[in-house]
């Protein structure tokens, strides 16, 4: 007699809840459309939320990770004295005098700044680096190159360059060798192996052989040396004038680089600074995604109230009937508050489902223009967070739940006398 | 063809009034019960009723259209709230219970039959009738499954249990909600024109099978009708007019049905 469903209700649902849950149930089967509709509804809107997550949570790390990864999150300098407008005034001459002869204002007391910087909370690695502006040449044309000076091993980690080689290596560099980028390579039509000559911008000259050339597909790029080939080359003697730190958390970069300033005399300048508009840009992303997400969301809650509202108009007369027979008040409610959370469970259940399977296969899209030899980067970079979509799926069903107690509630009030003559 | 059902008729057991002294219980007492239906225009319907039904009883209550059957049924059974006097369900003052005790008493000693069946569409007969079972109880057991079914059987719907109610005629559904009215067992049964949406034969069926479970179960009936035929087999016959209630003979009723059969005629 007893159906295999009837079984499986018998297991799951208490029989506390057996009649609203039955009720519900039927309402739900024989609502045909009406009820497809409204587990759309709610299934859209999930869609959307994890589309739209998933598509900007995407795009910021990746844009995060491009940002970050091949720059140092913290720069150390000394600091910049041109804004002191009153120096300038005072001793104009003397000033001058200075910024032509030392270009590079160095740190000399490195090995102590860095040894500081080290102990300090969220630093992942610090790196001294001596960096400025040079000429390169091949015989005849020389060409400006940005150069830097840094110990291979350390400098990896901070500004990793070994990963973007496309020839030779640049870890274990030695005395008198040099990294440089295709750009350079091109324009001085030189391969690894052959030498090239190295005028830094305070007029020391050296001549170096190639170890490597790296492609991050950026543009022209730096030459990387030792960093006591740097010292010599600007003239540095064992000083430095850059400190380059990477950091766990880099949008926490404002308190490291703050209490840097209080602790040394020098600048030290986050990443963010120079990358304020990228900022405000994800920021501004972020905020967009959960605008979207909750109008969704409020969108579909609002149709599945308009349906369960018209559905109790129809449903008066059984609901007048069903109190006649001694339903109380709480089990009328609940009949409704059911098969809201019947659409709001199958319908998020659907919308995750299609929701990731669309996210999935918009990952698999490549670009067509990828760089030769590495990864084809993705033409959408997706990411899905099961955090997003446990958070849609509960988002969905609360709001389904929400909008379902309204008219619920007026079900669960309705005169018997009222609405059965 | 009223002889028949005549025969049994126990009105003078259980005389109208305040001087009943028999020893079979009473379930439904109203004293000075008023209702007025309050609006832009007040509507008093009922001016202070005072009713007496006891167990096993079958009443008819007749009364023009718009005299307060419907409103007095509905007091009756607890659906409504009276604006004056007092309603008693098995002793209980009805005006001391709160919502769910009230859906209590409605599932546990009332049960109604209505003019459209109002059988629930997206269950089967059999599930219908187990009804009030499902709602008090959240499932029914194998006892009162069977006994429902019994019941079904009784009412010769034995092979329809499975049909759902647009697949059934409409005095199989009436049969079916009779059967629904006595799932719980209750003490009375409020039926308002329960064959008022039928053809004379069915409506005929539907009325002995009503009858019939007054004799069996004792369930005491009161049933609004304007079938005249139907009224003279019950037990008594209460007339609402003018906002009151009395009781009729069967004479007074027969002589004041050919007086409007006449006016009708003419
Ligand atoms: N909710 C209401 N508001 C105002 N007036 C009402 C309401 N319900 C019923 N009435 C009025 O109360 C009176 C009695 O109505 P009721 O439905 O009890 O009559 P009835 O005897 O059952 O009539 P019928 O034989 O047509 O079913 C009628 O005049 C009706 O218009
Ligand atoms: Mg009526």
């Amino acid at each position: 007699m007893k159906s295999l469903f009837g079984i499986f209700i018998s297991a799951l649902v208490p029989k506390k809840f057996r009649f609203e849950f039955q009720l519900a149930l039927r309402h739900l089967l024989s609502g045909g459309s009406q009820t497809l509709l409204t587990i759309s509804a709610v299934g859209a809107g999930v869609i959307i939320v994890i589309f739209i997550t998933s598509l900007i949570f995407g795009l910021e790390e990746m844009m995060t990770n491009l940002l970050t990864e091949s720059i140092p999150h913290v720069v150390v300098q000394v600091k910049d004295p041109k804004p002191d407008g009153l120096q300038d005034a005072e001793n104009p001459v003397s000033n001058k005098i200075e910024q032509q002869t030392s270009q590079l204002k160095f740190i000399d007391n490195g090995e102590q700044v860095v040894r500081t910087i080290r102990g300090l909370p969220n630093v992942r690695g610090v790196t001294s680096v001596v960096s400025g502006q040079g000429f390169a040449s091949k015989g005849a044309n020389p060409v400006g190159v940005a150069v830097i000076g840094a110990e291979p091993e350390l400098l990896d980690e901070i500004t990793p360059v070994t990963k973007d080689l496309v020839e030779g290596k640049y870890r274990g560099l030695g005395s008198d060798e040099i990294v440089i980028d295709t750009e350079l390579a091109k324009d001085l039509n030189v391969n690894v192996g052959d030498r090239i000559h190295l005028t830094s911008s305070s007029g020391q000259a050296d001549s170096f052989s190639i170890k490597g050339i790296y492609d991050r597909g950026q543009g022209r790029g730096s030459a990387y040396v030792t960093l006591r080939n740097g010292q010599s080359l600007f003239g540095l003697g064992t000083s430095i004038n850059v400190i380059y730190i990477k950091i766990y958390d880099i949008y926490d970069v404002e308190d490291l680089s703050n209490t840097i300033m209080t602790l040394t005399p020098y600048e030290a300048k986050p990443w963010t600074k120079d990358f304020s508009r990228f900022l405000t840009n994800i920021r501004m992303m972020e905020a967009s995604a959960y605008l979207i997400s909750i109008f969704s969301l409020i969108a579909s809650a609002f149709a599945i109230a308009s349906v369960l509202v018209v559905s109790v108009l129809q449903k008066s007369a059984q609901i007048g009937i069903l109190k006649s027979m001694g339903a109380r008040q709480q089990q009328i409610l609940t009949v409704f508050i059911f098969e809201g959370l019947g659409v709001a469970i199958l319908g998020s259940a659907l919308g995750a489902l299609i929701g990731m399977t669309i996210v999935y296969l918009i990952s698999l899209l490549k670009r067509s223009d990828a760089v030769i030899g590495g990864e084809p980067a993705s033409l959408f970079p997706v990411k899905i967070l099961p955090v997003y979509i446990g958070a849609a799926i509960l988002a969905a069903i609360i709001s389904t739940v929400i909008a379902a107690v309204l008219p619920a509630r007026r079900a669960a009030k309705l005169n018997p006398v009222d609405v059965m003559r | 063809m009223n002889s028949g059902n005549d025969e049994a008729i126990t009105v003078d057991k259980f005389p109208f009034g305040e001087n009943s002294n028999s020893a079979t219980p009473l379930v439904v007492e109203t004293r000075g019960l008023k209702k007025t239906y309050f609006g832009k225009v007040d509507v008093p319907v009922l001016h202070g009723l005072n009713i007496r039904i006891h167990a096993r009883e079958f009443v008819a209550v007749i009364g023009q259209s718009g005299s307060g059957k419907s409103t007095l049924l509905n007091i009756l059974g607890a659906l409504d709230v009276p604006t004056g006097g007092t309603v008693l369900i098995n002793g209980t003052d009805i005006s001391t219970l709160d919502e769910d005790e009230l859906a209590r008493l409605r599932s546990d000693d009332v049960g109604f039959i209505f003019q459209a069946h109002y059988l629930l569409n997206e269950f089967t007969c059999l599930e219908n009738a187990l009804m009030p079972i499902t709602i008090r109880h959240g499932e029914a057991n194998e006892e009162q499954t069977n006994r429902v079914l019994h019941l079904l059987n009784r009412v010769g719907l034995g092979d329809q249990i499975n049909k759902h109610p647009d697949e059934m005629s409409g005095g199989q559904n009436q049969r079916c909600a009779i059967v629904r009215s006595l799932a719980n067992a209750p003490k009375i049964i409020l039926a308002d024109e329960p064959t008022g949406n039928l053809d004379s034969r069915s409506g005929e069926e539907v009325f002995a099978m009503m009858r019939e479970m007054n004799r069996e179960s004792g369930v005491a009936f009161v049933m609004i009708t304007h079938d005249d035929r139907l009224a003279n087999a019950a037990d008594r016959i209460l007339l609402i007019e003018d906002g009151n209630i009395r009781e009729i003979s069967k004479e007074e009723h027969r002589r004041e049905a050919l007086r409007i059969s006449k006016q009708s005629g003419d």
